[in-house]
């Protein structure tokens, strides 16, 4: 069909991606293979690691094709069109690699293959390497089809990154693919504005390293249920199990920072689907983490570490689907778009889940049973397309099944944990977490659920989650404080409560001598009933986050002695603690300085109606914000970026005002992805100032108008008692008057007067007149038009049209109308820094961890 | 029953009611109708600009007011006033979600979300 000659597309690179490609899943398939039988036949074994070090090698050369295809501009090729141009800065060419789904998922394969290979060194020739490479190579052979782009009978199988734009289905019809020489002329799309900041070009890494890393816990699990070997894996598992902890953590954070940096939503956390996403594998992995220790130091928990280490594994491909299957449809501003895809990624969650259940049952004709059935669904939906009843039929059933197998077949403890034992609040802290992580799957999954039952149940907003999740987060916090007092096995229960009850009286008076003007003096009396209940809830956070950190330094101090190797957990649970007392201060306390000075009317709609946090600012004027004295100064262009100066006064003894700070928030107006604005923050130890522009005019210079200049004339057919709408008034068509009667019109020719009473109310209701005249002398029509200064509104009468008998009026709005103005929201958010320490001491507190690990691992193993 | 069963109960209770509860209080999508029909009940509602009716926004007299007319999925149109600042981009805005409730004539919102299909994906390449 297409016979036209391209001049200047380099197919080679493609083909080249596309050998990698294949190649890559072609050797996932053969390790995944030779690893399976190298459990019967060690002779496979040298295969498969070989085939597992290709499949490496593969995805580091897909990684690099792409790189170059970036650097060098192909644009022939649709992913470097979408996601590059030859304008855009280099330093943001490894955002372009992964603003893509396909992108994202090699990010991931190329962790999953760097932890594999660390991990094939460390379990060589040991009793692990088989089965838990096995299941890395199963995960890899997953992964490695979600980019090849491939079609099977009507299934499309993967998205391939390697396509020609003349080939890609949505592109292939454009016009210029005629032109033979179109790749010399070709730019490409570039990158999507908010993307363009230092954050995200570290964000996503850490992040898919974050969630290749649940991979190690969940292929160790599913090796020991498979192998039977339930208790040995964990010691080794464990310091992986931190490392996930560690780096999701920091990830998800960098999101955060990344979120108050570039996005205008006035904040580090939005509970939107894409970042609950990522927060609750991280939160069931965090359980994981504390369930194995327990099961180290005491036995026990075993069912529950199994089920954890599988479940953020299991959560981490759920929120794939979830953001890349296009199913949150309005409920996220940030999903990826849907590449058809939604199909096979339901396919992997299932056949996940379906391995891990399959494993978990240990009576043969019961698990064969299993599998069977499952199969026939599978063939089932396959050929009579899916069933959303056997669907949750089988889910429901694979629920049960779990269940029973934890009855069955996981050993009881004969003794029952003392009430004092560490292990028993340990164990309490995972429950907390599993349940907070289970309402806030089950918040984000609402659009799932409409999908599959038929409901229209909106997402929830911010305040919902928030009032949901501060009751969890108490109670994490006062485990967090308690549990390091207490002993495996048991404490003596007086000796800890009096040990405990320091630090707790110390941590209620500066709690209570925070809270009160925090929360109490001004706010609460002034607040609503469900308002009243935040606030306490709030002052309970605040008593309990600070008995947290304080409980752990006393820890630190007093029982390890400030011993740092051994205060991995001490320094890890402090600085959670300090994030929480980040997070509720510069959330609760965030303040609003930007007010809103219209006289408007107060809604009765309810509170949320009634936030006042829009300030016009006219350029020169000077206005009260806050404790500051604001200016708009102007603005200027620079490249598509549009900043806007405001200074920042403050009054000095003398009652005078002095120059602050200045803060640019600035809007690019990216002519191919629109306008987005970026706030500006000044930063200080213990607040910060945020600002950012909602509404402004990027484009008239209003500098240098004059009060003849006015924007194009607008034309409006009507007849009397209809309205005209300009920007800034309501135009009723009140009258007409005339110097002759209408039948005397059509006659006469030489001379007529009508004139248009026109009522202008202005938005603050008061009327200004206009009276346009439509004048006809010696047969030519000479309008006279009338003009309302004060509304900077020139009116023509120019037509009649006697059989309908309506007129016409054009009316135009005086250029300087628009005075350069922006409108703008200014926070404070108190405290924010606090946030980001808490998240910095919590890392290092885990890095320290991991190493005691290690170095415990070793001694034991030498 | 041991402690921990006791506990495995009380968290599958306590899942169990925050899903009830929320449920309750949960708003659902709607059109405008439903929303005439149940004055101050909160909801999500989906529709498209009027590009010929007014869009008025003065920040001068409250940059917090921006007026419109959306058409919601069945073809009802309605005034809305948003309690927000005008969005960027509104007019090349292909769905609104608006999230508020009906008072006398008009749909009050508080909330609005815009789907630009335009933004990431105009199916229109750039050539120089």
């Amino acid at each position: 069909m297409n016979t036209i000659d391209y001049v200047g597309e380099r197919i080679w690179a493609g083909q080249l991606g596309n050998g990698f490609v294949v190649l890559s899943f072609v050797a996932a398939l053969l390790s995944l293979v030779t690893y399976y039988l190298s459990v019967k036949d060690a002779s496979f074994l040298k295969i498969a690691r070989m085939a597992f070090n290709l499949q490496a090698i593969a995805v580091l050369g897909i990684v690099a094709t792409m790189f170059f295809m970036l650097f060098n501009h192909y644009f022939e090729y649709q992913y470097v069109w979408q996601h590059s141009n030859t304008e855009m800065n280099m330093k943001y060419i490894l955002s372009c690699f992964w603003e893509g789904q396909e992108g994202s998922f090699l990010l991931w394969t190329f962790w999953n293959v760097v932890l594999g290979l660390l991990l094939k060194k460390q379990l060589k020739d040991g009793v692990w390497e088989i089965p838990v490479m096995t299941i890395f190579a199963l995960v890899q052979v997953f992964l490695a089809s979600m980019i090849l782009g491939v079609h099977i009978l009507d299934y499309k199988i993967g998205s391939n990154p390697f396509l020609l734009l003349r080939e890609h289905p949505e592109f292939s019809n454009l016009p210029f693919i005629q032109d033979a020489n179109y790749v010399a002329k070709l730019n490409g799309r570039g990158l999507n504005p908010l993307l363009m900041n230092y954050w995200m070009t570290i964000h996503p890494p850490t992040l898919f390293l974050g969630f290749a890393s649940t991979l190690v816990p969940f292929a160790f699990s599913i090796a020991a249920l498979w192998n039977k070997k339930y208790t040995e894996w964990q010691g080794i598992a464990l310091p992986w199990t931190y490392f996930g902890i560690l780096v999701l953590g920091v990830g998800i954070l960098m999101g955060g920072a990344w979120a108050y940096e570039a996005l205008s939503f006035g904040g580090f956390w939005a509970w939107d689907p894409v970042e609950n996403a990522s927060l609750v594998p991280w939160l069931v992995l965090v359980a994981a983490g504390h369930t194995m220790i327990i099961n180290k130091n005491k036995g026990g928990s075993l069912f529950t570490t199994h089920f954890l280490t599988i479940g953020s594994f299991l959560l981490v491909l759920y929120s794939t689907f979830l953001t890349r299957s296009g199913v949150l449809g309005n409920a996220s501003v940030h999903a990826f778009t849907d590449l058809g895809m939604t199909g096979q990624l339901v396919l992997y969650v299932l056949a996940f889940i379906f391995i891990s259940v399959a494993l978990l049952i240990r009576d043969k004709l019961f698990q064969t049973t299993y599998i069977v059935i499952s199969f026939m669904i599978l063939f089932f939906s396959m050929i009579y397309g899916y069933s959303k009843f056997l669907l949750m039929f089988w889910m429901v059933s694979s629920a049960v099944i779990t269940l029973f197998c934890y009855f069955k077949y996981f050993p009881k403890e004969k003794e029952e944990e003392d009430l004092y034992s560490r292990e028993f609040w340990m164990f309490l802290g995972a429950l907390v977490l599993i349940l907070g992580a289970l309402i806030i799957t089950y918040f984000t999954s609402i659009p799932v659920i409409n999908k599959l039952f038929g409901t229209e149940y909106a997402p929830p907003k911010i305040p919902v989650y928030n009032v949901w999740m501060i009751p969890f987060t108490i109670a994490l916090m006062v485990l967090i404080a308690a549990a390091q007092f207490l002993k495996y096995k048991k404490t003596e229960g007086k000796k800890f409560l009096k040990r405990i009850s320091y630090t707790f009286i110390l941590s209620l008076i500066f709690g209570l001598v925070g809270a009160v003007p925090l929360y109490f003096l001004s706010d609460f009396s002034a607040a609503d009933g469900a308002e009243k209940w935040n606030l306490i809830s709030y002052a309970l956070l605040l008593i309990t986050a600070l008995f947290a950190a304080l409980a752990n330094a006393d820890y630190f101090l007093t029982v390890l002695n400030g011993k740092i190797k051994k205060s991995g957990a001490a320094i890890a649970h402090f600085g959670f603690a300090l994030l929480i007392l980040g997070a509720l201060i510069s959330t609760s306390k965030k303040v609003v300085l930007s007010k809103n000075t219209s006289d408007r009317k107060v809604s009765g709609l309810g509170a949320e109606f009634d936030e006042k946090k829009s300030i016009l600012l006219t350029v020169g004027d000077t206005l009260p914000m806050g404790p500051y004295l604001v200016t708009y100064t102007g603005k200027k262009r620079e490249g598509i970026n549009v900043y806007f100066k405001v200074d920042y006064l403050k009054l000095n003894k003398d009652n005078k005002a002095e120059y602050d700070f200045s803060l640019t928030p600035h809007v690019q107006d990216n002519p191919r992805m629109g306008k987005s604005p970026e706030p500006d923050t000044k930063h200080y130890l213990t607040r910060d100032i945020y600002t950012h522009v909602t509404y402004a005019d990027l484009n008239t210079d209003t500098l240098a108008l004059s009060k003849d200049a006015y924007n194009p004339a607008k034309n409006y057919v009507g007849h009397v008692g209809d309205t005209i709408f300009s920007s800034n008034a309501i135009i009723i068509i009140d009258s007409l008057r005339t110097n002759i009667s209408k039948t005397q019109y059509e006659k006469i020719d030489t001379m007529l007067e009508v004139t248009a009473v026109l009522r202008c109310v202005d938005v603050r209701s008061k009327i200004h007149m206009a009276y346009p005249r439509y004048v006809i002398k010696n047969n030519m029509i000479i309008p006279v038009p009338d003009i309302v200064d004060d509304l900077g509104l020139k009116l023509v009468f120019w037509k009649i049209n006697p059989e309908a008998g309506s007129i016409e009026i054009t009316m135009s709005e005086r250029l300087s109308n628009t005075k350069d103005f922006i409108v703008m929201e200014a926070y404070v958010f108190p405290y924010i820094n606090v946030l980001w320490l808490g998240i910095i001491i919590m890392a290092i507190g885990t890095f320290i961890a991991i190493l005691e690990r290690l170095r415990a691992n070793k001694t034991l193993s030498a | 029953m041991k402690k921990i069963h006791i506990l495995g109960i009380i968290v599958i209770a306590i899942a169990i009611g925050v899903i009830f509860i929320s449920l309750k209080n949960t708003s659902t999508y709607a059109d405008f109708t439903e929303a005439i029909a149940n004055p101050d009940q909160e909801f999500h509602v989906v529709g498209k600009l009027n590009k010929n009716q007014p869009q008025i926004y003065d920040p001068k007299v409250n940059a917090d007011e921006f007026r419109f007319t959306m058409i919601d999925n069945k073809g009802v149109e309605k005034q809305v006033v948003l309690h927000k600042s005008k969005p960027q981009d509104f007019e090349k805005s292909e769905q609104i979600v608006l999230i508020g409730k009906m008072q006398g004539d008009n749909f009050h919102a508080n909330e609005i979300l815009m789907k630009c299909p335009s933004k990431y994906n105009d199916g229109k390449p750039q050539i120089n």
